[in-house]
């Protein structure tokens, strides 16, 4: 009799405990991060790693960019008038916005005026007592020059919000819908101020967005819980937690055992086995993205652009769309991928020539070859799946020219730091497109702004250029705006501070049984509307 | 019944043979120690002449043929007996070659470390008093730093690289090699015919060369052994951590990290640098056992 | 007389950690880049910054002045700040550290309760078939590299089969708050609902690395064992009990065992080495968040100070677990504490 009564009772506790097993792991959804982020405030950095994880998840911005048409939505504005001289743009904001509520903050009052004018003021005014803090960096807008278009921000009522811009910029709203500009909480940053911590609006961060921040413990996990007043729709999710792994393979194991529910960036080579798996998706999207070989044109014998054309010339391309992104990449013919509508294919892109390569080596003198660094990213991104193996292939073909080349890799969040201070002399790098608008290739990339932020790899700065930029921005007229850029594209290829290589397809690794993770052609990947079956 | 021995014509001389000969008579009768000399007499000649015995160049790519499956498998090529990696390079040829640096370098490593280690080791023996507890402290903590976190701080020091890999195997491995060396020495001197020596006058080299070296050296070649396995290991786990050969160096370790992306599409790329690594060390270990029991057994006589 | 023995070891313990802070503290010059850097943890100073750090660090002064100071700094638990995080390092090691005593403390225990029966059987069964059997095994089993091991455990357990998983201490879902470090005991005291759940799946997960991890110390502790038992079943009053009459398993268990054990004790305390290096590779393949793991991160990033941070507290830890092992050696072993000192 007891044995029976035992036994009922061990198969009750594993019932339970099993339903409660289900209940856990059904809602809470673990993706597989490729690097611990920089900040939680996507406003001080530019990299893809850190804005999937918290852009679309943690905030919301003023407007979004519908991804077919290209068309603006109303996000946390909605709507928006623009005044006929074109340097004023008012915004008419929601009313029913709640913030997070979280351990370290709880907001008394919705989201309002005050908060978009917080956002942005922070970016450019230098009184602005969160300005310098966490650096002082911002590395996105410092590139299109926000500090120099924005001439103030006026609260105009609780809800209604004006910007007076020093030009009429045709990108402004482009970019005020990009991942970056999300809007902060100004009620936390000055609580913040009266506790003195105010790096915590950084790393503890408080949003409007579908989740809201509980936990982060480097190297290894991000948690974050539902955001239970989420403005725009319910969250089916309780929990998301990433799981960082830098490692792609080991991410892909994960995802075979389940012990991660998403991946990004699954590695090329690798696509096969998760598409064999039934129990797995791939989701592949066309993406505005460039992989490039950038110059740092500041050190010899970078500077001369007779050695970069050289080096142009000396690598096979073809051999690397086919090693490298296994067929599933588009080989680039300009710096702007085919996609965009100021697209021009470039005539005199560099071939693979040799022989050409050692010739302009001998007119600049180098003929018996040089010594150099290759900087090879150690994290896939969608327009390099594999820095390394590109490096080895730049590698072997820059040695049949007699030029040794010392491949260098560092952890990826180091590695962009590092960058940034131009230690390097060559790097395999690239740039995913956060908005449609062709300037999102040039400005944050190429411009004399991004060489001082550090964000410029070939560190290139040419005034003509710059100037060709900023009158594509001066007008609204399309014709115009493409006649400019195909001068600017034509200039980076007769200058080459970088050679364009590829453009990517983005990959995404998902369990069945997970729905609704949206990725775009451009932009971060949003987790908002995400469930488990 | 006891056994006569008719030897009168056979002079003493061939039946009390050197304490050499006697060890060799030992380990050729352990026919599992044998197969582990083969193997690695055979490894050393690879080591030796792999860039003369490889098919095809280390580095050399073949853009036609990624990621081949062994030449018995359907897709195989038979130009490519093991297959190729994902740049095109023929696996065999990388293999060979890595024996080189694993396998070759390893050697290296131990022969360094056992003249270093000899030399220290009988003077930290030899020497006594405060001298000897001092280096006797620094060795124990040396010992007490693990030898990956010391190859790390080396590295980390010098830089990455197969060339510094060494030198911090080399440390790493040095004070347990003093420690055995040192006992070894120590032990020998508390004997009768060391004193005897002794007392007769002998100085210290004296000592060293006649009495003490000839009853050790064949502890020190197993311990040369072990270290060797160890070596072996140490190298190809600091390649596998991308601390120690930087590709495109064919060292095992750094093949078979390399490859780790490729173990779904192409687990031989995986599973042939690891085979070979388990059987170098096995034919190491063989070799250290079969020699020790050797040497117990001709002890025992 | 045992009184002295501790004395003396407590001053090699001294001394031991003497010698380790002086090379630890070298490293800071060692390391490349500039030692203000590398001790401050700070990589961009400006101007006016590196007056100040200076001073605390008292670079102008000599190098004795710099050495106490870094002591002093030390037993503040100011270990530096690491390149990498921008954290303190003290910090770091405090949440790591934990996890890789646990993974090892679990091996050791493993180590022993297969290593050290399996040894006394290949001893007893000398030349017969146990013996041969075990013998064989443990020469496949040391000759395996041990990330080589993991691989083929991941690829069979976890990828193959599908029972195990690959990575962590237990599922990211379960929130465990961080009570001793010891995810095991920290579930057991944690107030969640799935806590059953929770703890089976921290065991799951602690398998495979245990299993890894313990592989090369039972081999050793195996042949240690049955060369250790050999020795003294050689021995004249083993011989002497065995012509009285007495049985295999009573000469083992009543005579032989006591003796044969004392060396293997002394040698459990030198693996702690061994095995937090074969626990560093383990914890990388492993996904472990211990501080092995976070070493080679830390060689990736070049972050020089963790490194330092790193050494310190593994090689500490190390030196007090071998001291530990020493002194329970010689409450078994009343001999060994007569030997001269010098000598471990």
């Amino acid at each position: 009799m007891n044995k029976f009564i035992f036994g009922i009772a061990i198969l009750m506790l594993t019932g339970c405990t099993e339903q409660a097993l289900k209940n856990q792991n059904s809602h809470g959804l673990i993706y597989c991060a490729e690097a611990n982020p920089v900040s939680f405030n996507p406003q001080i950095t530019t990299l893809g790693s850190t804005i999937d994880l918290t852009s679309n998840q943690l905030y919301n911005r003023l407007i979004s960019i519908d991804a077919n048409t290209g068309e603006f939505l109303p996000e946390l504005a909605k709507s928006w008038e623009i005044s006929k001289d074109r340097k004023k743009i008012t915004f008419d904001l929601r009313e029913d916005v709640q913030f997070h509520q979280t351990d370290y903050f709880t907001p008394t009052r919705n989201f309002n005026a005050d908060d978009v004018v917080f956002t942005f003021s922070r970016l450019f005014d230098a009184y602005n007592p969160y300005h310098f803090v966490g650096g002082g960096q911002y590395p996105y807008f410092q590139s299109i020059g926000l500090d120099q278009l924005i001439k103030s921000i006026i609260k105009e009522s609780d809800y209604r919000v004006s910007f007076e811009l020093f030009d009429a910029q045709s990108s402004f709203l482009s970019n005020i819908a990009t991942d970056f500009a999300i809007i902060l909480s100004a009620e936390y940053a000055k609580n913040l101020e009266i506790s003195e911590t105010l790096e915590n609006l950084d790393n503890y961060p408080v949003g409007t967005g579908p989740y809201k921040f509980k936990d982060y413990k480097r190297d290894i996990l991000i948690r974050y819980y539902k955001h239970e007043q989420y403005w725009k729709h319910p969250v089916e999710l309780e929990q998301l937690v990433y799981d960082i792994t830098p490692n792609s393979t080991t991410r892909i194991a994960k995802m075979l055992t389940h012990e991660c529910d998403v991946t990004p960036h699954p590695n090329s080579s690798q696509l096969s086995i998760l598409a064999s798996r039934t129990d797995i998706t791939v989701q592949k999207e066309t993406n505005l993205n460039i992989g490039f070989w950038a110059f740092n044109t500041q050190k010899a014998p970078f500077d001369d652009s007779r050695v970069r054309r050289a080096l142009a010339h000396a690598i096979d391309i073809e051999k690397i769309m086919h090693a490298v992104y296994l067929d599933n990449g588009k080989r680039l013919e300009s710096i702007l991928p085919n996609t965009s509508w100021a697209y021009q294919a470039q005539v005199n892109m560099p071939n693979y020539n040799p022989e050409l390569a050692r010739r302009l080596l001998q007119q600049a003198g180098l003929i018996e070859g040089f010594k150099m660094d290759l900087w090879a990213m150690p994290v896939a991104r969608i327009y390099n799946p594999n820095a390394r193996k590109m490096a080895e292939l730049i590698q072997s073909d820059l040695k049949k020219i007699g030029i040794t080349v010392n491949i260098v890799e560092y952890e990826w969040n180091t590695f962009i730091k590092k960058l940034e201070e131009h230690a390097h002399d060559t790097v395999l790098l690239g740039w995913s497109a956060d908005t449609p608008d062709p300037d999102n290739f040039f400005s944050p990339l190429l411009s004399c702004a991004a060489a001082l932020n550090g964000k410029n790899a070939a560190n290139w700065c040419d005034p003509e250029f710059d100037l060709l930029l900023s009158k594509a921005l001066d007008t609204i007229e399309i014709e115009q705006r493409k006649e400019f850029y195909f001068q600017a594209q034509q200039m980076v290829i007769q200058e080459l501070p970088l050679l364009p290589i590829a453009q990517g397809m983005r990959f995404q690794a998902s369990s069945t049984n997970v729905e609704n993770i949206e990725i775009k052609s451009f932009g971060g990947v949003s987790l908002a509307k995400a469930r488990k079956r | 019944m006891a056994k006569f021995n008719i030897n009168t014509d056979i002079s003493s001389e061939e039946l009390n043979k050197s304490p050499l000969r006697q060890l060799w008579r030992h380990f050729k009768e352990n026919h599992v120690a044998l197969v582990g000399l083969w193997f690695f007499i055979g490894l050393t000649i690879l080591a030796t002449l792999a860039p003369v015995i490889a098919p095809y160049g280390v580095n050399q790519q073949h853009t036609d043929a990624l990621l081949l499956p062994p030449s018995w498998d359907d897709a195989g090529d038979v130009r490519f007996i093991l297959g190729t990696d994902d740049l095109g390079r023929d696996v065999l040829s990388r293999l060979i070659n890595g024996t080189t640096y694993t396998f070759g370098l390893a050697i290296l490593t131990a022969l360094i470390t056992t003249l270093l280690g000899v030399v220290l080791g009988v003077f930290a023996g030899m020497s006594k008093g405060v001298r000897s507890s001092i280096l006797n402290h620094l060795l124990d903590v040396t010992l007490s730093i693990p030898s990956l976190l010391l190859a790390i701080i080396i590295i980390a020091i010098l830089g990455p690289g197969l060339l510094n890999t060494v030198w911090a195997i080399i440390l790493a491995l040095l004070p347990q090699y003093i420690h055995s060396v040192r006992n070894l020495v120590v032990q020998e001197l508390s004997k009768d015919y060391i004193i005897a020596q002794w007392l007769d006058g002998a100085n210290s080299w004296h000592i060293l060369s006649r009495g003490i070296f000839p009853n050790i050296y064949e502890h020190i070649v197993v311990i040369f052994t072990m270290s060797l396995s160890t070596a072996i290991l140490d190298i190809s786990a600091l390649g596998f951590l991308k601390l120690g050969a930087q590709p495109p160096t064919a060292e095992w370790g750094a093949i078979l990290s390399e490859n780790l992306a490729f173990i779904y599409l192409a687990p031989w790329t995986v599973a042939l640098p690891g085979i070979l690594l388990f059987f170098s060390v096995l034919a190491t270990n063989l070799v250290g056992d079969g020699l020790r029991s050797a040497l117990k057994k001709r002890k025992a006589i | 007389m045992a009184l002295e023995y501790i004395f003396r070891r407590i001053i090699l313990l001294c001394f031991m950690l003497l010698l380790l802070s002086i090379f630890t503290f070298s490293l800071s010059f060692l390391f490349p880049g500039d030692p203000l850097n590398n001790l401050s943890g700070v990589q961009n100073i400006s101007f006016h910054e590196s007056d100040a750090l200076s001073e605390k660090y008292k670079l102008g002064h000599s190098i004795l002045t710099q050495y106490f100071s870094f002591i002093e700094r030390i037993s503040h638990g100011d270990w530096g700040i690491s390149f990498a995080s921008q954290e303190p390092i003290f910090d770091h090691i405090v949440a790591l550290f934990p996890a890789t005593l646990e993974l090892a403390l679990y091996a050791l225990l493993a180590s022993i309760i297969f290593g050290i029966p399996a040894g006394i059987t290949s001893a007893a069964y000398y030349k017969k078939w146990p013996d041969k059997i075990i013998n064989t095994l443990t020469l496949l089993g040391y000759s395996t590299p041990v990330f080589w091991l993991a691989l083929l455990m991941i690829m069979f357990f976890c990828l193959q089969l599908g029972l195990l998983p690959m990575s962590g201490r237990v599922s990211l879902l379960y929130e465990i708050p961080d009570v001793t470090g010891f995810i095991l005991i920290d579930i057991l005291l944690s107030d969640v609902s799935y806590k059953f759940n929770a703890f089976i799946d921290a065991i799951k997960h602690l398998l495979l690395p245990t299993i890894v991890l313990s592989t090369y110390p039972t081999m050793v502790l195996i042949r240690f064992t049955r060369d250790s038992m050999l020795e003294v079943l050689e021995k004249n009053y083993i011989k002497t009990a065995r012509a009285k009459g007495l049985s295999r398993s009573q000469l083992i268990f009543r005579h032989a065992l006591r003796n044969a054990l004392l060396p293997v004790i002394k040698q459990i305390g030198l693996q702690f080495s061994t095995l937090i290096t074969l626990a560093m590779i383990t914890e990388v393949i492993f996904s472990w968040p211990g501080i092995g793991r976070w070493l080679i991160d830390s060689i990736y990033q070049r972050d020089f100070p963790a490194i330092q941070g790193g050494l310190l507290a593994v090689s500490t830890f190390i030196i007090l677990a071998t001291v530990t092992a020493d002194l329970m050696h010689s409450l078994f072993d009343p001999i060994s504490r007569n030997q001269t000192h010098g000598k471990i």
